[in-house]
């Protein structure tokens, strides 16, 4: 247990002494940032107001807090895997700069060695995004603030969920790769990519319908949708007691990605939350696997 | 004097290639072994396999009574390894870095601290505990290498060039120091080198050439084997040197002739007192032995 609170540690302190590979992982959130002042912000509120009736004048907090709902729940939806991926680099940096050959040659279990990466990242990246929540909760306050102490528990746990879902992914990835031109390339891939493919910089609903049908297979997008749901539900339902109808306030949360359909059928949250809960189970598994069967194929070598 | 390591008929291929070939060789405990190949001669694949890195196909490896697939734990935490490039971390301190690498032996806590005080006198890195490893020079770096590997007080420290690209100085301090841990803990040095003057202050040592061994003994018994003498004869005139009827080398002030043996320096001497007024005789050396033995030169990282 000595052995590996010392591994999580140094790895930690790498992360954030690191200032690359800090910086990196938030290289995503920055984009989606950038995206959101030079025109995002616009798109997403004149989406809002198109559902709104002309005739009802509603409050600027409350169309700021819709927008600044769905800012949000795109930011940590992508940053929960982003961070997670470039704190779990490490893992391959100790390849391929020749530091694993330095623990290997200690008597120094595997098994405890790769509990060490997976748990530094996890507890890096949790750092990284718990800190990054209250950050856009603090902004949310700030434009309009709709949300109730169950929503924020909420997104909290959702938070919490992704980051395992994106250190389980990163881990099992990470096995794969060896050198520092692949780190760069899946970090890339990932940093360019996921903001799409989980439909954090624009809605699943937006996207043609063969595309949607393909993103509904990805985990993340459940999990986007479930931090979605309860960063916008307090500002949805302020949107019903001011006398939006519940036609419109339907087809905002369709656009927003708050219902997601598998094939026809409505996934409610209880199932997202299964989903979701499902893979990170499953890639855990799979990470124990083969890191198993590498490890003695190593030793075989 | 007990062997320490034992190494009998080693194989090691890699796919078509025959890096280690039914190496076997001893290595007695408390002793400077010299480990001695040009690159690709099987010397990295052989500590590899030593230290557990890699399976071998066929052979036995023991140390310290310890067999090596089936006691790999015991036989690392026997092992001390300074790799031939620092694999510390580069953004870490000192101290972090020691503290993670201690971990693995189960050294944490105070054991961790008063080893760490310890290791500071012997190797005179105090003032530089809290500094990052990336910031340290070339010297100091190899000093906190040299403690990671020492740490957990191997048994056996195996050096693979550690003194590749440092300068004279502190080449000096680690031999310094390595020398003093050897008298004062009876520590086994299994070395690597490209330094042909380390190596001849081995007590034994072993020439691998394409993953066989292709000489081994004392460095005496080698240059004996496979060098002759040298003698310097000052203030002759060279017609009396050809007189001598030996090879000889025209020196500044000197000349120098190559000779079999220091038997034959003797009969020389005998026979033409006259032209041995002042002189020397020198042994072969271990760059000699090398090229004799291997037909390449050891330079600088690379065989010629």
């Amino acid at each position: 247990m000595k052995v590996a609170l010392a591994l999580i540690k140094r790895n930690r302190k790498l992360f954030f002494k690191d200032r690359g590979m800090f910086f990196t992982s938030l290289i995503t959130p920055a984009v989606l940032l950038v995206l959101y002042v030079t025109f995002l912000g616009n798109v997403y509120r004149d989406s809002f107001t198109s559902y709104l009736p002309q005739q009802l004048p509603l409050p600027e907090r409350l169309v700021d807090g819709l927008v600044g709902g769905q800012l949000i729940s795109s930011l940590l939806a992508i940053s929960c895997v982003t961070v997670a991926f470039c704190s779990n680099f490490l893992a391959v940096q100790d390849k391929a700069t020749g530091t694993l050959k330095d623990f290997r040659v200690s008597p120094l279990k595997p098994s405890v060695l790769s509990v060490s990466y997976y748990l530094a990242s996890l507890f890096s990246t949790l750092t990284v995004c718990v800190v990054a929540t209250g950050l856009c909760l603090a902004y949310v306050a700030a434009v309009g603030w709709y949300l109730s102490a169950g929503d924020v528990l909420l997104l909290f746990l959702d938070v919490l969920l992704l980051v395992l879902f994106g250190t389980a992914l990163s881990s099992l990835i990470n096995l794969f790769l060896t050198t520092q031109g692949q780190i760069s390339a899946v970090g890339t891939i990932v940093s360019a990519g996921y903001g799409f493919i989980c439909g954090a910089y624009m809605p699943i609903s937006s996207f043609g319908e063969g595309l949607r049908k393909v993103l509904s297979f990805l985990p993340g997008t459940y999990g986007t949708s479930l931090v979605r749901n309860h960063a916008m539900r307090g500002a949805l339902a302020e949107l019903g007691r001011q006398g939006v109808p519940e036609e419109a306030i339907a087809g905002i949360r369709d656009s927003l990605d708050c219902n997601l359909t598998f094939f026809g059928h409505t996934i409610d949250l209880p199932a997202m939350y299964l989903v979701l809960g499902g893979s990170i189970v499953l890639l855990l598994g799979l990470y124990i696997l083969l890191n198993f069967r590498m490890m003695k194929r190593e030793l075989r070598k | 004097m007990k062997e320490i390591i034992q190494i009998r008929h080693l194989n090691k291929s890699f796919g078509e290639v025959k890096a280690v070939r039914d190496l076997s060789f001893q290595v007695k405990e408390g002793e400077l072994f010299a480990f001695l190949g040009v690159n690709g001669a099987g010397k990295s694949t052989t500590i590899n396999i030593l230290c557990g890195q890699l399976a071998k196909d066929s052979g036995e490896i023991v140390i310290d009574g310890c067999r090596l697939d089936r006691d790999l734990d015991s036989v690392k935490s026997r092992l001390g390894v300074v790799f031939q490039n620092s694999v510390l971390d580069g953004a870490l301190s000192v101290y972090d870095n020691l503290e993670s690498r201690a971990a693995p032996y189960g050294i944490v806590g105070k054991a961790f601290r008063d080893r760490l005080s310890e290791l500071c006198s012997l190797l005179d890195f105090g003032d530089f505990l809290k500094r990052p490893v990336g910031k340290l020079s070339g010297g100091q770096r190899r000093r906190i290498d040299v403690a990671r590997a020492l740490f957990h007080r191997p048994k056996i420290l195996i050096l693979d060039e550690p003194t590749t690209g440092l300068d004279p100085q502190t080449r000096k301090t680690l031999w310094e120091v390595i020398a003093s841990l050897r008298r004062s803990e009876n520590m086994t040095v299994f070395l690597t080198t490209h330094y042909m003057e380390e190596a001849a202050e081995a007590d034994d040592v072993v020439i691998l050439d394409a993953g066989k061994i292709v000489a081994e003994g004392t460095p005496l018994e080698l240059k004996n084997a496979y060098t002759g003498d040298y003698v310097t004869v000052y203030g002759a005139k060279e017609e009396e040197i050809r007189r001598l009827g030996r090879e000889y080398e025209v020196l500044k002030d000197a000349y120098r002739l190559s000779v079999p043996n220091t038997g034959a320096v003797t009969e020389m001497i005998l026979a033409h007192p006259e032209i041995f007024r002042d002189y020397e005789v020198t042994k072969g050396k271990m760059d000699d032995v090398f090229l004799a033995v291997t037909g390449k030169k050891l330079t600088g990282g690379a065989g010629v």
